[in-house]
This record gives structure tokens, C-alpha cells and sequence, in this order.
């Protein structure tokens, strides 16, 4: 793939885990949870897991009973109506809201509440439906703070740059470097992260995400205000994350298109209930998905341009 | 022996002078709801009522003209405010705002004493501060009769906001900035309303807290006092800003009296600070500011 | 906060050689030249300032946590040098303000801790419980003033290895020492992954927290490292400039003095901070020529008071809706006119 290219510290093949496709017989032994079971062959442990998770805001239920697992690995797009609770769900899994009832598995680790400092410990990494980028520093500064959790010497160090400081700080630096080239924002590179354009700003969010190489990482709405080329290219470099790095991907978009192109599975949520979760082909067939989502033209569609 | 009588005689002392904050109080919590600013300038604005007023007094002007005119004055201060300061800030980080209103205070405490020079004015607006006895518990008259001064200013507040027009639009624009918007409430109008209610607030809180300590530049410092209100009631609730005051009141009072003296004294200053930083440890949003659910 | 200029630009010589100019022309040309009144009423309260807003600029420009309390921090370091001095004689003068500025340190990190709860103003309003506490505790404690009756104390002279710095310039030539060094570190500082993690929890706290920042040591490192600036800052205002110590000097107009410096000399600029306290000392005593050329006798110095605090008051209101970036972007500009190929936008 293009990663392979640009050389040393960036993304190497090595890396890519076993595919999903390659077990066939192996993973039906917890039982057909969700609509197929046909195809939806798992590994011992997911990456992600959510078991039972119910949310509610002041009574207003987000979420009921969700039963959701990624598998190493694999690509699953998130999609339903506005206000189905797709951006619950990924604030869950980040921490930000601690559900009702339920749990969040990393591996083999489970939460009730996930401690949001420990994610990017944990190899978690996400960009948020608004643009959550830190205006008033530079591109390449904000790429970089997505290797923050790394820097572990103390403030004494830092400021006097003793040899430990100094060398994780150069090797954060190549590493954002690299993305920042793969991701060609190299023009922007010393810009104010504040100061660019929309589709810009989502793939700096993009970038920093990418920068840990996280073993999962959660996309809410990386394509919705960014033109059709760039949602082609983006969704090319989501792909490559998973390929070259084997990388988990959850993520949620509107644009049905690339959900369909992108994603290894898809999982469907409508009034905070997930209402399908198969294949693309399997879901866009799926009557219930069909009369909740699909039937019902890009309303929302107008609403996520910036 | 725990003296009970002596006990209620400063609780109840704390309770009245708590209203007198709560009074300033207000004057930010209205403003705070409609426009999301922290109005630091309140006090200057306050000082400066005061101040017009005596001077006025003081030049002849009889007491109701001068109540006018200052009043008049007053609403084009709250005016000019919201359009010169406050507009061209709008959409600004909430903080912005506030350093802005700071900025406002200083202009505004140097105008007044700049007009009306820095000497110490009395003010005597007839209520002496004797105390009467009521069952065998002392009460200043003039803390009763600020009390029900500002008693009453709620009352009226209560009554515009349910039964007029404007204060209907002003609960809407509290409500929901973006939907009054929508069904075609025009935000500056209820806006220059509240900035009118706010000066209004200013110089009755000036007259009562002038009479109290005397119209002269640490008048402007009543502010500090009503921010712990804000803090203990929350920043966007009326009856918060009415138990918070009747709180630090009290706390003030009572801390004095029976904590104080173990400080060596003088703990008045912040005690209410104290009492108001342990609340926000416990409840981020006040005892009665709404909480919000962050949106990401 | 406003969008804010860049914390970071790239290390190019042109900039370190900048530094190096002023740096020397400071030590250089400015005893030399200067009058002793320049030195004592303009310049070495100036330095003072500019330490101070260094320290606010660091908590409030960059890390994002409003603070109008710090005057307190200002007297807790003028308090603290003055008490080790008096009573740990044995210590040298550099370790009595190092220490100094520990304490300030210590008490910004407690009055920080609700820092991880409060936002905005609700932290704002915290910050001055700070002043009014300690405030009150100086006045209060006459320990601390070490029993004098008037609660006002002489600053012992200042001296380093039995040299005394006495006279205007050499109380000058200390201050400024004392103010590039520190001024140096806090820029590495913000160049490095602290820096950077406090410009992230400034403009966005939840992405700053998933991203694995340390929330909670950041913004007490913030508070620590301000608190420590202008603990030492209180030092310098109190042995080198004033030579006097009293609770007094330290209300809650001198925090918002400091405050009023980095808006207009720049949120987030330790250049801004220079060059808004260059103001704020130089602007009064221009108003006062101006004043009375123009008016007279009618200027007199609570004429001049009141004034002031209009035009100051006014500036804040102004720099915030025409220029949130400060006196610093107005420089940057005039400069980018003048030589527009050095500068990229």
C-alpha cells in the first residue's frame, strides 16, 4: 500500500494481524448474537466489546440493552437516524458518559466506567462529530499531542532536556512527521490549527488520532462537511489504518455510500436500540433497517455541513 | 451555656443583611440568563447610582427628580452597555465577556468619581438604623425595611417576567437563545430590557447599600460580596441568588461570631468564599444552577 | 479565551538573535544611559510587572485558568523571602527567593485544586478566595511582618556572595538577571510536551483528557509554575523596587492590574507580557505630562487616578473586541509592514 512508501518509522506490513476472514470455524460458539451468524465468525476476544449497555438522559432513554463486539481487526460502521445514539454510544466507550447499566471490554480488560485518562494507554484513540482540535496550536504541534500519553519524563527534564526527554520528544516528532506527510498536510504543517478549513481541520483530527497507531480507534463522523474526493481519499486512509497497522475501526457516518464501501460490518441503531448489525449487503436488505434508516432520503444529511 | 436568644439575634441579624446581597445578586443573575454574562461591572454600576443620586440631592434637586433622573441615567448606562460593550462581543467565550465587564468597572468607577468627585457622601433616605425588640430579639429597623424593599423588588420581578409580554420573551431567551431566535423574538429588545431591570436593581441596591456604609468608592466593592452569593446559589437562578444571599449572610455573621474570634477575627472577608469553594467541590453548578450535560 | 497566538514558532535564528539584542542592549546601554529615576520608577518596577504577567500568562494565556488572585501570590513571595531572610540568616539571598517562590508555589498548587471541578469564572471566583485570604492572613498574623506595630517592613538590601546591590542600577542589573533567567526557562517550558499540554487543556479539556494529558497535574503544574513567577516577581517588587513590604500594596487592584497587563500586552505571548507592562508603567506617567500640559491645574492626581482608570478600563473593553490578541499582534504587524519578506502570514 502507499504507507509502505514513505519509509522508515511509518506503517509496516509485518504488523497486519490474521484477518477475520481466515477463521472460518472457530468463533460460533458464543452464539448468534446478532442478525447472521452465518459470516460473523469472531476471534477468542474482540477488541471492543459492549454488553447490555442502557443510557439515559434525565428519563429520556439513549441507549437500551446494546450488545455490540468489533472484532481485531475489522471495520464497523456505526449508522441510524439523528439522535439514534451513535455518539452516545462512542462517549461510552470513551468515558465521557458512564451508562445505566452495562459494560465496556477492551480485550480482556471490562469497565463499568471507562477511565478516559487510561485510554490512550490502553491503545484507544477517537475524533469527535465537532471539531475537537486545540485551535491555538500548529498542525504539526496538535498531531503531536496525540502522542502526549508518551511523554513521561518529568517537567525538570523537559525544560533542561536531559537525553531520555530529548529522544522521545525526536521520536514523537518523526512519528508525527510521518503522518502528517501520509495524510499530505505537509503545506499546513505550521499553520494555527484554528485558522484552516473544515475538511482540513477533520483530517488533522484524523492525524492525531493515527499518530499512536491505536489498536482501536473511534470515528465519529470523520467525512460529514468534507468534499466527495476528500471523503474518498479519507476513507482510503481509514482502510490503510486497519491494513497496515491492524488497527480496530468503529466508526459512524451518514454518507451510506462509504459506509458501504468501507466497512467489514455494519450496525444499526434507532431509538437507542440496535435494530441490525451484519454485512452491508445483509443490512441494506434488512426490512427493519430499510423502514428505520435507509427508506427515509438524507434528511439529516443537510444539518452536518458545518 | 449556648446563649439560643444570642444565636437567633445574629442569625437573624445575618438573614437581613443576607438580603442586601441578594439584592446584588440578582442584578447579575438577570443578566447572567439572558446574555450568559458574568456582569463584574454590577457594583461599579451600583456605586455609580448611588452617587449620582446624592450629588444631585446635594445640588437642590429634589428627592423624587433626582430619583428620576438617576433613573434615567441608569437605564441609559444599562443601554449603552449592552450595545457598545456587550454586542459587538457576542459569541465570545464567556470569559471574554467577563474580563470585558471588568474592563467596564473600571471605566465606570472612574467616571462616576471623575463627575462626582471622591469625597464620602451620607446618604439619608429616612429609615433610622435603631433596632426594636421582638420577643427579646434585637432588629434594626433598617435592615427590616431593606429587606422588604428588596422583598418586594423580587415580587415586582416575579410579576413582570409572568404577566408581560416582554418578560415572556425574556424567559424564552433565558430558556433557549437559539429557539427564541427561531420563532422571531429580537434578542436586542429583551436585551436593552434587562440591562434597563439591571440598572434599575443597580440603583436601588446603591441607595440601600449607600445608606448602609455611605456613597463612596468601596460601595463598588458590594460586588465581591454578591459573587459567593452567585457561586452558592447558582449563577443562573433568581431564588438561588435569594437563598445564596440569605446563606452568606448568615454564614458571614455566624462565622464572625463564633469562628472568628479563634482566627483572631476579621474572617468576614471570606468566609463566604470558603463556605462557597467547599459547596462547588460538592455541587460544580451551585445549590440551584442548572447542570448541563456536555455535548462532544 | 480567544484564539490565541501560536506558542510555539519554529526555533529560527533570527528569533534567538532577537533575544540575544534586547537581552544585551538591557545590560548594556540602559545603566549606562539611564537616569536613576528611570531606573527606580520606570524600569525596575517594570521588570517586576513583567515577571508577574509572565506567571499570570503562563496560567491564564496558555494553560486557560483565569486567575484574579495574583496579587496574593505577589505578597506570599515578598512575605516569604522577607521571613526566611529574617529568620534562616544563614541562607544565601538566591536560595531565600528560589524558596520563596516555593511557597508561592505550594500555596498556588492548594488554591489550583478546585481547578479540576470549577471553569471559567466559578473558578475565577475561587481565585479570590486566594486573595482574600491571604490578604487577610498578612494583615492578621503579625508574625508574619515579624511584629511590627505599623505592619509595614524595610526589605533587607540585597546581596549575593557579600556584594550589595544598592544603588538604582545595580537593584536594576539583579532584577533583570533574576527576570531573563527566568523568563528562558519558562519559554523552554512552553516549547516542550508541559507547554504544549497546557495550550491543549486550554482549548480543549475533553479531547486534551481522551488523549491521555494528565488533567489534574497539568493544571497544577500550570498554577505551581505561575504561582512560582510571581511569588519571585513579589520578591523583586518588594527588595529591589519598593524596599517596603505591606499587605496593602497587594489588593485586589494590583491582580487585576497583572490581568489587565497580559490582556493588553497579549493572552499567551511572554512578549505581550513585556510590552503590557512597559505600558501599564510608562501609560500613567504619559497621561500625567499630557494631562497637565493640556489642562492645567484642573489635572491633579485624583484627576489623574480617575482618568487613568477610565482609559485603562476602556483599552481592556477595546483590545477585546478589536484586537483579543493584544499589543503584541499590533507589533507583529507594523513589523510584518515594514519587512514583509522576513515573515510568512
Amino acid at each position: 500500500m502507499t504507507a509502505i512508501a514513505t519509509g522508515a518509522g511509518a506503517f509496516r506490513l509485518e504488523e497486519i494481524p490474521p484477518r477475520r476472514y481466515a477463521d472460518t470455524s472457530a468463533g460460533r460458539r458464543q452464539g448468534a448474537l446478532e442478525g447472521d451468524a452465518e459470516r460473523t465468525v469472531r476471534p477468542v476476544r474482540p477488541a471492543l466489546g459492549l454488553s447490555n449497555i442502557s443510557l439515559t438522559f434525565g428519563g429520556v432513554a439513549a441507549l437500551r440493552e446494546v450488545d455490540l463486539e468489533v472484532a481485531q481487526g475489522e471495520i464497523l460502521a456505526v449508522i441510524g437516524p439523528n439522535g439514534a445514539g451513535k455518539s452516545s454510544l462512542l462517549n461510552i466507550v470513551t468515558g465521557l458518559y458512564r451508562p445505566d447499566r452495562g459494560e465496556v471490554w477492551f480485550g480482556e480488560h471490562s469497565f463499568r466506567e471507562v477511565p478516559t485518562s487510561k485510554l490512550a494507554a490502553l491503545g484507544v484513540a477517537r475524533t469527535f462529530q465537532n471539531l475537537a482540535l486545540f485551535k491555538g496550536l500548529s498542525v504539526f504541534d496538535n498531531v503531536l499531542m496525540g502522542l502526549a500519553h508518551r511523554v513521561r519524563t518529568g517537567l525538570l527534564r523537559q525544560i533542561v532536556g536531559s537525553p531520555l526527554a530529548r529522544r522521545i520528544e525526536a521520536e514523537n516528532r518523526a512519528a508525527a512527521e510521518d503522518v502528517i506527510g501520509f495524510l499530505h498536510l505537509t503545506e499546513v504543517r505550521d499553520r494555527l490549527a484554528g485558522t484552516l478549513p473544515y475538511g482540513v481541520q477533520k483530517r488533522v483530527e484524523l492525524a492525531r488520532a493515527l499518530v499512536a497507531r491505536p489498536k482501536l480507534l473511534l470515528l465519529d463522523e470523520p467525512f460529514a462537511g468534507v468534499t466527495l474526493t476528500e471523503k474518498r481519499e479519507l476513507s482510503q486512509h481509514v482502510r490503510n489504518a486497519r491494513d497496515s497497522f491492524g488497527a480496530t475501526i468503529v466508526l459512524i457516518e451518514h454518507d451510506i455510500g462509504i459506509v458501504m464501501g468501507l466497512s467489514d460490518r455494519v450496525a444499526v441503531l434507532d431509538y437507542g436500540r440496535k435494530i441490525a448489525d451484519g454485512t452491508p449487503d445483509q443490512v441494506s436488505a434488512d426490512r427493519a433497517v430499510i423502514d428505520a434508516y435507509l427508506g427515509v432520503t438524507h434528511e439529516d444529511e443537510t444539518e452536518l455541513a458545518i | 451555656m449556648f446563649d439560643y436568644q444570642f444565636f437567633l439575634e445574629v442569625l437573624i441579624g445575618g438573614l437581613l443583611s443576607g438580603v442586601m446581597y441578594s439584592l446584588v445578586a440578582i442584578g447579575f443573575v438577570l443578566i447572567y440568563k439572558t446574555s450568559g454574562v458574568l456582569n463584574f461591572a454590577q457594583g461599579a454600576m451600583l456605586l455609580f447610582a448611588a452617587l449620582t443620586f446624592v450629588s444631585l440631592v446635594e445640588r437642590g434637586a429634589p428627592f423624587v427628580a433626582a430619583l428620576a433622573a438617576t433613573l434615567v441615567i441608569m437605564i441609559a448606562l444599562g443601554i449603552a452597555t449592552e450595545r457598545l460593550v456587550l454586542r459587538p462581543l457576542v459569541n465570545q467565550p464567556p470569559i471574554t465577556l467577563f474580563m470585558a465587564t471588568l474592563g467596564l468597572s473600571y471605566v465606570i468607577e472612574g467616571a462616576a468619581q471623575l463627575l462626582w468627585g471622591t469625597q464620602v457622601h451620607g446618604l439619608d433616605i429616612g429609615i433610622s438604623d435603631t433596632p426594636f425588640e421582638a420577643s427579646g430579639v434585637l432588629i434594626s429597623r433598617f435592615d427590616l425595611f431593606a429587606a422588604a424593599v428588596a422583598g418586594s423588588l423580587v415580587a415586582l420581578f416575579a410579576l413582570f417576567f409572568r404577566y408581560t409580554r416582554t418578560g415572556l420573551s425574556f424567559r424564552a431567551v433565558a430558556d433557549d437563545q437559539f429557539a427564541a431566535l427561531a420563532v422571531g423574538l429580537r434578542l436586542p429588545r429583551v436585551w436593552a430590557a434587562v440591562w434597563t431591570v439591571a440598572g434599575i436593581v443597580a440603583l436601588v441596591g446603591g441607595l440601600l447599600w449607600g445608606a448602609r456604609l455611605g456613597v463612596q468608592f468601596s460601595l463598588s466593592l458590594v460586588v465581591l460580596k454578591a459573587l459567593p452569593v452567585l457561586v452558592l446559589g447558582g449563577f443562573d437562578s433568581i431564588t438561588g441568588a435569594i437563598i445564596g444571599g440569605l446563606l452568606v449572610g448568615a454564614i458571614e455573621k455566624l462565622a464572625e461570631v463564633y469562628v472568628g474570634p479563634s482566627f483572631g477575627g476579621g474572617i468576614e472577608a471570606w468566609a463566604a468564599y470558603v463556605a462557597a469553594l467547599a459547596l462547588l467541590l460538592i455541587r460544580p453548578s451551585g445549590l440551584f444552577g442548572q447542570k448541563l450535560v456536555e455535548r462532544v | 479565551m480567544p484564539v490565541l497566538t501560536p506558542a510555539k514558532s519554529s526555533w529560527f535564528s533570527g528569533e534567538t538573535l532577537w533575544i540575544v539584542l534586547v537581552i544585551v542592549a538591557a545590560y548594556g546601554i540602559v545603566p549606562l544611559a539611564g537616569s536613576d529615576y528611570l531606573l527606580d520608577a520606570v524600569l525596575t518596577p517594570f521588570l517586576a510587572l513583567s515577571l508577574a504577567a509572565v506567571g499570570l500568562n503562563v496560567l491564564t494565556g496558555y494553560a486557560g485558568q483565569v486567575s484574579l488572585g495574583s496579587a496574593a501570590f505577589l505578597a506570599v513571595g515578598a512575605y516569604a523571602a522577607y521571613n526566611l531572610h529574617l529568620r534562616v540568616p544563614a541562607l544565601p539571598l538566591l536560595i531565600d527567593l528560589v524558596l520563596a517562590g516555593g511557597v508561592a508555589a505550594a500555596i498556588g498548587i492548594v488554591f489550583g485544586l478546585p481547578s479540576l471541578r470549577l471553569r471559567g469564572f466559578y473558578l475565577a471566583v475561587s481565585t479570590l478566595a486566594a486573595q482574600f485570604f491571604v490578604q487577610w492572613a498578612l494583615t492578621k498574623f503579625s508574625w508574619f511582618s515579624n511584629d511590627n506595630p505599623s505592619g509595614v517592613i524595610d526589605a533587607p538590601v540585597l546581596s549575593i556572595a557579600g556584594s550589595a546591590f544598592t544603588s538604582a542600577a545595580e537593584r536594576y542589573v539583579f532584577s533583570l538577571t533574576i527576570v531573563v533567567v527566568l523568563t528562558l526557562l519558562t519559554l523552554r517550558l512552553l516549547r516542550s510536551q508541559s507547554g504544549r499540554n497546557f495550550i491543549a487543556v486550554r482549548d480543549h479539556e475533553i479531547a486534551a483528557k481522551v488523549i491521555g494529558v494528565p488533567l489534574l497535574r497539568t493544571k497544577l503544574l500550570a498554577f505551581a509554575i505561575s504561582s512560582f513567577l510571581i511569588g519571585v516577581a513579589g520578591v523583586l517588587w518588594a527588595f529591589a523596587y519598593l524596599r517596603t513590604v505591606e499587605p496593602a500594596g497587594f489588593n485586589l487592584d494590583r491582580s487585576f492590574q497583572i490581568l489587565f497587563i497580559i490582556i493588553i500586552g497579549g493572552l499567551a505571548s511572554l512578549r505581550g507580557s513585556f510590552i503590557g507592562a512597559a505600558f501599564i508603567v510608562v501609560f500613567p506617567l504619559l497621561l500625567s505630562r499630557v494631562g497637565a500640559a493640556l489642562l492645567g491645574s484642573v489635572f491633579d492626581s485624583g484627576v489623574l487616578e480617575m482618568s487613568q482608570r477610565i482609559v485603562i478600563g476602556a483599552l481592556i473593553i477595546v483590545f477585546l473586541i478589536a484586537e483579543p490578541r493584544g499589543l503584541i499582534a499590533l507589533w507583529d504587524r507594523a513589523f510584518a509592514a515594514v519587512r514583509p519578506a522576513k515573515r510568512p502570514a
